[in-house]
């Protein structure tokens, strides 16, 4: 039975009546809330509710890259070594000193602490760290684990005495000292160790044993995670100001998937903290009672790349056009807030061997069309330039995982449109993504980026046998594209001194832009919403969250 | 006898065909769970290292010895593992499934009494609210679940405190989902419900109750209600598919751990063996219910009965 038109007019103007009121109401409604009082003394006791996007879907701590995974294992393992998350500089943990080094990074050695026990009471021992560095450096095909990506050339471990253990590597491996302090590294009992990928997925997380300042108490598949603090613990980095137990008694990980919901809840009171504040929200928690934490994730920076081995993008003046043809400061001030700075270069300002190389970055669409048209593109009938037949239309991946990338591509459609570049969005969920973005023939520019706090994370981007974002490695016949640049980017992780590696970073950036390989778009952070009365918070090196400093101030 | 037992045949062969066409479709998209758990540039594994996993997983053999492996592992009642966690399919079916039965059960519930109230006071309520009740439906069917569902939350959790989404009871965590659910659901119900009582009331004998003095209960309840209850009934089974639809969207947004979630982050991940397991029971439950459906049939019109020998 249809309404009659009038009626149905009225009816939706009912419904967006109400949904309007409904959203104001959600955000002036914490405002009032919470008059925390002022205390000085951190306070032992209790639960933290806070809030993931997703579910986890494995604890196994190579796969803890992902952050709803990552979230987990940062509080409920230990590492060899702490990583400052302000300075990045390397200290001792469950390591009593950073390792002894040979002269070439090949071996390295390591004391291990005394007493430190997993929770379900075995010892973390030398055998023990060894069986743990032997399976990330390696993986096991044959149980589905993969290596860990930040340890390279890994050989074999060795226990030379009760306290001491020695790693081999085939060829120098400067990251490896950093790549034990990442949660990819994380410390796990003999009896995690013999999982398989089966048994370290969703179902089985109280099985998986750390020695860290939490335990997984209880798990109900898809919704929720309760983590419990750890009495007997007292091994946290010599360098905190917080030892022994955690101050929360237990965290409650629940996940809420609607951006809405989740903002809501906090601001609210129903929770005490929540990941993933979209940009548009932030301001919500500007009210008094709630506060806002943007950790940076200290790596390679939220960008495009762009598959120069396409015939279109091969000419470098398309791509120095298109980079001069994107307005950046309009994106990140239409989209974004303050908590996104603008990118000067392939890195954050803040990550190891950041170089400035802002000026290859500049918007100048005059410049672009003139270096179109040097190229020989000229505009078609239907304003988009052509050139031999080919017209310039460029597809772009959607990376979901990033805020609002379809977004900042729609941004680039309309500013590049104006110069006659056609830009599409490759649709799709995750499988179509990756599947399309590992074709340069479908997706022409790559929009991703990394969070890793060590130099290796250029290499791990844009290096052919990793990340690969360039396509530089054709993986049907194996070709290379641009061997110096594989060259460039495997001195990073074969140099082994810092001073060595700084320069070895620096260069790979430079010619990074020099070639027009890439554009960094900003720096992305990974942004919690609080309660104001939770105190403490603070993130890991590339912004996961660590709770066992959290306490709660009510 | 032989009428069940076709219909039990005839649901074997549906299972089946959904089971295949469900399999070709995954098949035939681009990209596999493999390649978006494994392939995925955030796990920097080599190509070399992707080829072992496939190996392992025995994505390397031919597609029809893979399918009719795992059809005759689901006969035997093994789901698999999902490829996305490595959490095995049957564990997560255990969890989700009691909770999507649960809010389906009562977001049907709610949504035939929603349903009921709408049809009744539309055609037999007072003259003035008829027209406004008689536009409910259409409006229902055409606001989004999603927005329903966050405008309840945003008005009765966050603005006005009465029912928290976090922590909540095994009741309180029910009541705007089933709210969310029902009123989606009950417009379709309702529709038909309003036009059977009107094509009903126009009949005849209606005229002849009336004149021998039955009161407007009586003619409702006695006389119009069992004539106009049978196309509802219809639709009731044929409302399963939006149940399903329903509640993806209600679970996604409430946070609730049922199926509804569980098919989503399937799908995004392409996530074989658990997507195959959901179109599976959906499948069955549609199955499942439309027989009971047709059972029903001859249970509540006389007229029905012996038809079917």
């Amino acid at each position: 039975m249809p309404l009659p038109r009038p009626l149905r007019r009225v009816a939706l103007a009912a419904t967006a009546a109400v949904a309007a009121a409904a959203l104001l109401a959600g955000c002036s409604a914490g405002g009032a809330s919470s008059g925390a009082s002022v205390n000085a003394e951190p306070v032992t006791g209790g639960t933290l509710t806070y809030l993931e996007p997703q579910t986890w879907t494995t604890l196994y701590p190579p796969s803890a890259g992902f952050y709803p995974n990552g979230g987990i294992v940062n509080n409920i393992t230990d590492r060899l070594l702490y990583q400052d998350p302000a300075t990045l500089e390397l200290q001792p943990w469950i390591a009593t000193a950073l390792p002894e080094v040979n002269e070439d990074a090949t071996q390295y050695t390591f004391t291990i602490r005394e007493g430190v026990t997993y929770s379900d009471g075995t010892a973390l021992d030398a055998a023990n760290v060894v069986a743990n560095i032997d399976l990330f450096g390696k993986g096991d095909s044959s149980r589905k684990l993969t290596q860990s990506e930040a340890i390279n050339n890994y050989d074999h471990g060795e226990v030379v005495d009760a306290t001491t253990v020695r790693f081999f590597f085939t060829a120098p491996s400067p990251g490896f000292a950093q790549a034990v302090s990442t949660i990819n590294s994380g410390l796990v009992s003999n009896s995690t160790l013999a999982k398989t990928a089966e048994t370290f997925g969703p179902g089985n997380a109280t099985t998986v044993i750390g020695s860290g300042p939490f335990v997984i108490a209880a798990e109900e598949v898809g919704t929720k995670i309760t983590l419990k603090a750890r009495d007997d613990y007292d091994w946290a980095p010599p360098s905190r100001e917080h030892q022994g137990r955690p101050y929360l008694d237990g965290i409650d990980l629940i996940v809420a998937a609607e951006d809405s919901v989740r903002v809501g809840t906090v601001v609210a009171g129903q929770a005490d903290a929540a990941r993933q504040i979209e940009a548009p929200d932030e301001a919500q928690f500007a009210a008094p009672g709630l506060a806002l934490v943007a950790a940076s994730t200290n790596g390679v920076n939220n960008g495009l790349s762009f598959r120069f081995r396409n015939p279109l993008l091969a000419d470098i003046r398309v791509r120095q056009a298109i980079i001069a043809g994107i307005d950046r400061q309009d994106i990140v001030d239409t989209l974004f807030t303050a908590n996104y700075p603008l990118a000067t270069g392939a890195l954050a300002k803040t990550a190891l061997g950041y170089t400035d190389t802002s000026s290859f970055y500049a918007y100048d669409p005059v410049k672009a069309a003139a270096l179109l048209d040097e190229a020989g593109w000229v505009p078609g009938a239907d304003g988009i330039r052509v050139k031999d037949g080919q017209r310039l239309a460029i597809a772009f991946n959607e990376a979901l995982p990033q805020p609002r990338s379809a977004e900042v591509v729609t941004i680039i459609q309309e500013q590049l449109a104006k110069l006659g570049i056609e830009v599409s969005l490759t649709p799709g969920d995750m499988a179509a993504q990756t599947a399309a973005s590992l074709d340069e023939n479908i997706v022409q520019v790559y929009h991703s980026m990394v969070g890793r706090a060590d130099f290796d994370v250029l290499k791990s981007q844009y290096f052919s046998k990793n990340r690969n974002t360039l396509l530089n490695l054709h993986r049907a016949d194996g070709s290379i594209g641009d061997s110096q640049l594989d060259t460039l980017l495997a001195a990073i992780a074969s140099t082994p001194t810092a001073e060595g590696r700084t320069a070895a970073s620096a260069a790979a950036q430079q010619y990074l832009a020099e070639q027009a390989y890439i554009l960094p778009i900003f720096e992305e952070p990974q942004v919690f919403g609080l309660r104001g009365d939770v105190k403490g918070f603070h993130t890991e090196s590339v912004g996961r969250p660590s709770f066992a400093e959290v306490w709660l101030d009510r | 006898m032989t009428y069940v037992l076709r219909r039990l045949g005839q649901a074997a062969v549906v299972l089946l065909l959904a089971y295949t066409v469900a399999y070709v479709l995954l098949a035939a998209l681009p990209g596999d769970a493999v390649v978006a758990r494994f392939a995925s540039p955030e796990l920097g594994l080599s190509p070399e290292q992707l080829s072992v996993i496939r190996e392992a997983y025995g994505f390397d053999r031919p597609l029809w010895e893979r399918y009719l492996e795992s059809v005759f592992a689901f006969v035997r009642g093994d789901f698999g593992y999902s490829v996305q966690t490595g959490a095995s399919v049957s564990t997560l079916l255990a969890t989700a499934l009691p909770s999507s039965l649960v809010l389906a059960a009562w977001g049907l519930g709610a949504a035939i009494l929603l349903a009921v109230g709408i049809a009744v006071t539309a055609t037999f309520g007072p003259r003035v609210i008829r027209r406004g009740f008689r536009s409910l439906p259409p409006l229902f069917v055409s606001i989004p679940v999603f927005f329903v569902g966050i405008v309840l939350i945003q008005v009765f959790s966050f603005r006005l405190g009465l029912i928290p989404v976090i922590n909540a009871t095994p009741v309180q965590a029910l009541i705007l989902p089933v709210a969310t659910l029902a009123i989606p659901l009950s417009a379709p119900l309702a529709q038909v419900l309003i036009r059977s009582i009107d094509e009903v009331r126009a009949q005849p004998f209606v005229t002849v109750v009336r004149a021998r003095g039955a009161s407007t209960s009586w003619l409702l309840w006695r006389n119009v209600a069992r004539n106009a209850v049978l196309p509802a009934l219809t639709m009731a089974g044929l409302i399963f598919g939006e149940l399903v639809g329903g509640a993806v969207v209600t679970e996604s947004v409430f946070g609730r751990a049922g199926v509804g979630q569980l098919t989503a982050q399937a799908v995004a991940a392409r996530d074989a063996p658990v997507l195959l397991a959901v179109v599976v029971f959906s499948a069955f439950a549609f199955v499942i219910i439309n027989l009971l459906v047709d059972l029903a049939y001859p249970v509540l019109d006389p007229r029905l009965r012996g038809a079917r020998r």
